[in-house]
C-alpha cells in the first residue's frame, strides 16, 4: 500500500443511545480506491459525514498526511483536501455552470473593479477542460443532466486540490453509459494520485472499480481485504454477518385468504416501474430493498399520496385509484410512515391527542369531540397495545421510541383496517418493544388483516414475512418464498445481482 | 444575453412586460379624451413611479436572497418624520435629504442585523418592524415637535426639489447605476446564489448571514433614495397615514418583474418594468373611465393574479424538475 494519506484511529460517534460508529480504524493511501460497503444503517453515512466535516467524532483521532485534523465544518474539510460528492448535490440551480464552479473563489475583475465575465467563463472552461469535460459554462446549472452535475461537482473539488474524493452512491441516478464515463474519469484521477473512497450498494461496481474493500456492520469495521481476493458472496456474508438467532412469532395459520390488495403493472415515473403484486388476507408480505429502491414511494402511491402514471390497483376486489389519504382510510387501508417523528407525530401533543387523532371522526358529534368517549377509547387502546406512559396527558415526544410506535399503531388499528402498510415499523425501537410490535403484527395477520411490511432489517423481514418481494431500482427484482427466503438471496436481489425472477 | 446571466423564464418575463407596457401606452393614447396630452403622461410617469421603482430595487436584492422586508413603508415614515423635524428646525435642505436617506439606510441595516443576530426569519423581524417603526416615528414627532397635531407641514419649495424637480433624473441615474452594478458586481450574484441554495454557499466557504445582511444594507440605500423622493413630493407628512400599503405595491412590482418570491432568481430591470406596468394599468383605467371605486380592487386582483400565476409556474417547474 502507498504511504498513508488518511488515518482514522478508534473513531466513534453516538447519537443519543445509538452508537452509529464505534472504534473505527481506517487507512487510505494516495492513489488508492477503497470501496465502502455495508447494509442500511451500518454506519456508512455517519462515517462519510465525519470525514466531510458535517459531524465531529465523539472519540478517536483523524490524521491527514500525518497531521492530526479536526473539522468543524464541511468547508474546513474541503480546505484540508477532502471533497465529498453527496448523493444529493448542493448547487445553485439558477446560476450558470461557471458561477457554480467558482462560487466562493476570487472572480477575475476588470481594472475598474467590475467582474470580467469573459475571463470568468474562460477560467471555468479551463477547469472543465482539465477534467476533460465538454459542458457549456454559460448554461444554467439546473439545466444539466444528473451526470453532468456530478461531473462539474467533481471538477470543482479537484480544482480545489482535493486529495481524497468521497463519493456516496454516485451512480444512483446515472444511466449505464454515464457510469462508464464516470469510471473512466475516476480511473484517471486515481492515476493522478487522488485517493477515492467509493460508497455504494452496487457490489458489481465495487468489484470493478476498487483496489480494496472495507465492510461496515453495526457501526464497526468488520472486514478489510484487497478487491482481488473478494467475491460477491464473501462481501454479502460480511455485510450481513449476524445469524438469524431471534425467534419471530408465528401464531397465525399458513392459510391465505382472499386477495385484499392487487397491483398490476403500476408505475410512477422515476420512482418505480411496472410493479405487480398480490397481498392476501391473513398474510404478511415483506417488501425488501435498499434505501431509495422505491419501497416507501410505492407504499405512498397505494395510500393515495402519489398518483400513479400507469397500471391498475384493486383493493378488496374493487378498482382502487385513491386521490388522497382520506379515501384510503375510509376504504380500510392504513399506512405507517417510516419517519415517525417527521410524518406521524406532533411531539408536543399529549398521548391522548396523538392516539385519538386517528379516529376523531368516530368520536365527534356536531363537530365537537365527545371528551368522555375519547378518554375511554384512548385508555382502552393504551391498555390493549400496552403503551407505557405516565398518563395520557404526557407529551408523546417524552415516550420511548417503542411506545411512540405502539401509539401510532394504536391510532390506526382502532379504525379496524383491513390492509395495513408498515414502513420500517421497528426502526429506532428497543429490543423489548420490537418483540411486542412483532407479536402485534403477527396477531393482525392472524385476525385476517393483510400486512405489507417494508423493512430494511433483514432478519426482521425474513422472520416475519410469509413471502418476500425485493425491489431494486424501482422494479421487482425477485420474489422469495419458503426456503429461498435467505439473507444472501435477498441482499443479492436488492443489489441488483439476482436478475432472474423465479 | 451574453453570459447566460438571465434565465429563459426571466428573459421571457422581461419581454412580456415590455410588450405589456407598450400595449398599455397604446391603450392610454387611444382612450385619451380630447385635450389630453400624451407627452404629459410620459413626463408625469417619472416622479410617480420613482418611489416604487427605487424601493423595488432594494426589495429585489432582498427577495433574491430568499428573505423579504415588510417594514419598508414604516421605514419611509421614520425617514419622512426625521426629515420633517429637521425641516421644522430649518436645517439646510441638503442635510435634511441626507438625514432622510441615512435614516432609511440605518433602519434597513438594523433589520438585516437583527435577522442575522437573532437567527429569525426575515418575515418575522420585518413584520414586527412594520408596526414598530411607524410607532417610533409617531413618538419621535410627538417628542420633537411642540404641539404636534398629527402632521408636519413642509412649505418651502427648496425642500421639495428631489420629489418635484429632479425625480425623473434621480430615478434614471439610480436605475442606470444599479443596472451596471448588477451586471458587473459580485454581490448581486451572491444574493442569487444564497437564494438558490444556502447549503452550496456554506460549502463554498461563503457566509450566508453576511450575504443576506448585505442585501438589506444595499436595499436600505435604495429605500433611502425612494424615501427622499416620496416625502418631498407631498405637502404634509402624516406619520400615521403616510405610505400605507406601500410595501405591498413594491413587492407586487418586484414579483411582477419576475423575481422568484422564494429567492434565487430576479433582476432590477424586471422590477422597473413591473412597477411601470402597475402604474400604466392605473393610468389606463383612469383614462378609460373605470370608476375609482373599482380601480383599487382591480389593481389588487391584478397583483394576486400575477403573483399567483408566478408561484404556480415556479411550482410546476419545480415539480417537473423533481420528476425529471
Amino acid at each position: 500500500m502507498s504511504p498513508s494519506l488518511l488515518q482514522l484511529r478508534s473513531v466513534g460517534k453516538s447519537f443519543g443511545s445509538t452508537r452509529a460508529v464505534r472504534a473505527l480504524d481506517l487507512d487510505l493511501g494516495a492513489g488508492e480506491v477503497v470501496g465502502l460497503i455495508g447494509e442500511n444503517g451500518a454506519g456508512k453515512s455517519t462515517l462519510i459525514k465525519i470525514l466531510s466535516g458535517v459531524h465531529t467524532p465523539d472519540s478517536g483521532t483523524i490524521s491527514l498526511n500525518g497531521n492530526a485534523v479536526q473539522f468543524s465544518s464541511p468547508h474546513e474539510a474541503m480546505d484540508a483536501g477532502i471533497a465529498t460528492i453527496h448523493q444529493e448535490l448542493a448547487y445553485c440551480g439558477h446560476l450558470t455552470v461557471a458561477e457554480n464552479l467558482l462560487l466562493g473563489e476570487h472572480w477575475p475583475r476588470h481594472a475598474w473593479g467590475g467582474v470580467d465575465w469573459a475571463r470568468l467563463h474562460e477560467e471555468a472552461a479551463r477547469q472543465l477542460a482539465r477534467c476533460q469535460l465538454n459542458i457549456s459554462t454559460q448554461k444554467a446549472f439546473s439545466d444539466l443532466t444528473a451526470a453532468q452535475k456530478q461531473e462539474v461537482a467533481i471538477a470543482r473539488s479537484l480544482n480545489r486540490n482535493a486529495k481524497l474524493l468521497i463519493l456516496d452512491e454516485p451512480t444512483a441516478s446515472l444511466t449505464e453509459p454515464e457510469v462508464v464515463r464516470l469510471f473512466a474519469h475516476l480511473e484517471r484521477l486515481r492515476s493522478e494520485g487522488v485517493a477515492i473512497l467509493y460508497v455504494s450498494h452496487r457490489l458489481d461496481e465495487i468489484l470493478k472499480l476498487t483496489n480494496r474493500i472495507v465492510v461496515l456492520r453495526d457501526g464497526e469495521l468488520v472486514a478489510s481485504y484487497r478487491t482481488a481476493e473478494a467475491t460477491v458472496s464473501r462481501m454479502v456474508k460480511d455485510m450481513v454477518g449476524r445469524p438469524l438467532d431471534q425467534v419471530y412469532p408465528r401464531s397465525r395459520s399458513p392459510q391465505k385468504g382472499e386477495p385484499m390488495l392487487e397491483l398490476d403493472g403500476v408505475s410512477l415515473a422515476g420512482l418505480f416501474e411496472n410493479i405487480s403484486l398480490k397481498l392476501h388476507a391473513g398474510e404478511i408480505l415483506g417488501l425488501a430493498g435498499l434505501v431509495g429502491a422505491g419501497r416507501s414511494e410505492l407504499a405512498r402511491a397505494i395510500y393515495g399520496l402519489y398518483p400513479c402514471h400507469a397500471g391498475a390497483m384493486r383493493l378488496k376486489g374493487r378498482p382502487w385509484s385513491p386521490r388522497g389519504a382520506d379515501e384510503a382510510l375510509a376504504a380500510g387501508l392504513v399506512y405507517l410512515p417510516e419517519e415517525r417523528k417527521r410524518h406521524s407525530l406532533v411531539l408536543e401533543h399529549s398521548v391522548r391527542d396523538a392516539i385519538s387523532i386517528g379516529f376523531t371522526d368516530r368520536l365527534t358529534r356536531w363537530g365537537m369531540i365527545r371528551v368522555n368517549d375519547e378518554r375511554r377509547a384512548v385508555a382502552e387502546s393504551m391498555q390493549r397495545y400496552d403503551i407505557r406512559a405516565g398518563s395520557a396527558d404526557q407529551p408523546i415526544g417524552t415516550l420511548s421510541g417503542g411506545n411512540q410506535q405502539k401509539a401510532i399503531l394504536a391510532r390506526w388499528l382502532e379504525r379496524k383496517p383491513d390492509v395495513i402498510i408498515l414502513d420500517e415499523p421497528t426502526r429506532g425501537v428497543d429490543v423489548g418493544a420490537k418483540a411486542e410490535i412483532h407479536q402485534l403484527i403477527d396477531r393482525l395477520a392472524g385476525s385476517g388483516r393483510a400486512v405489507l411490511l417494508i423493512s430494511s432489517d433483514l432478519p426482521e423481514v425474513l422472520g416475519m414475512s410469509d413471502r418476500i418481494l425485493v425491489l431494486h431500482h424501482g422494479a421487482v427484482a425477485a420474489e422469495f418464498t419458503g426456503d429461498a427466503m435467505t439473507q444472501e438471496n435477498v441482499i443479492l436481489a436488492a443489489s441488483g445481482l439476482h436478475l432472474a425472477r423465479p | 444575453m451574453t453570459h447566460g446571466r438571465l434565465s429563459p423564464s426571466l428573459r421571457q418575463r422581461l419581454l412580456f412586460l415590455l410588450a405589456g407596457n407598450f400595449l398599455l401606452l397604446v391603450g392610454i393614447a387611444i382612450t385619451m379624451k380630447q385635450g389630453g396630452s400624451f407627452a404629459e403622461v410620459l413626463t408625469r410617469c417619472g416622479p410617480n413611479v420613482a418611489p416604487v421603482v427605487l424601493a423595488g430595487l432594494g426589495m429585489t436584492g432582498i427577495i433574491c436572497t430568499g428573505a423579504i422586508d415588510l417594514s419598508i413603508a414604516s421605514i419611509i415614515v421614520v425617514s419622512g418624520t426625521v426629515f420633517g423635524i429637521l425641516v421644522q428646525r430649518q436645517w439646510p435642505p441638503l442635510l435634511c435629504f441626507v438625514a432622510c436617506i441615512g435614516t432609511a439606510l440605518l433602519l434597513s441595516a438594523a433589520n438585516g442585523l437583527l435577522i442575522r443576530k437573532l437567527r429569525l426569519p426575515a418575515i418575522i423581524i420585518t413584520l414586527a418592524g412594520l408596526a414598530l417603526y411607524r410607532g417610533v416615528a409617531l413618538v419621535l414627532a410627538d417628542v420633537s415637535i411642540p404641539g404636534f397635531g398629527g402632521s408636519i407641514d413642509i412649505q418651502r419649495d427648496e425642500y421639495h426639489a428631489p420629489g418635484k424637480q429632479f425625480a425623473t433624473l434621480i430615478l434614471l441615474g439610480t436605475l442606470g447605476s444599479a443596472l451596471i452594478w448588477e451586471w458587473f458586481a459580485v454581490t448581486p450574484r451572491r444574493w442569487l446564489a444564497l437564494g438558490s441554495s444556502e447549503e452550496s454557499c456554506r460549502l463554498a466557504g461563503l457566509n450566508p448571514h453576511a450575504i443576506r445582511q448585505s442585501a438589506f444594507v444595499v436595499g436600505g440605500l435604495f429605500l433611502g433614495i425612494a424615501a427622499v423622493i416620496y416625502v418631498t413630493q407631498i405637502q404634509f407628512i402624516e406619520p400615521a397615514r403616510l405610505a400605507l400599503g406601500f410595501e405591498l405595491q413594491v413587492i407586487g412590482a418586484v414579483i411582477l418583474g419576475g423575481t422568484n418570491i422564494f429567492g434565487g432568481e430576479g433582476s432590477y430591470a424586471g422590477t422597473a418594468l413591473g412597477a411601470l406596468f402597475l402604474y400604466f394599468t392605473g393610468q389606463w383605467m383612469t383614462y378609460a373611465g373605470v370608476s375609482p371605486y373599482f380601480q383599487e380592487a382591480i389593481t389588487g386582483a391584478l397583483i394576486i393574479g400575477v403573483i399567483g400565476l408566478d408561484c404556480a409556474l415556479h411550482r410546476k417547474r419545480k415539480r417537473m424538475e423533481e420528476l425529471a
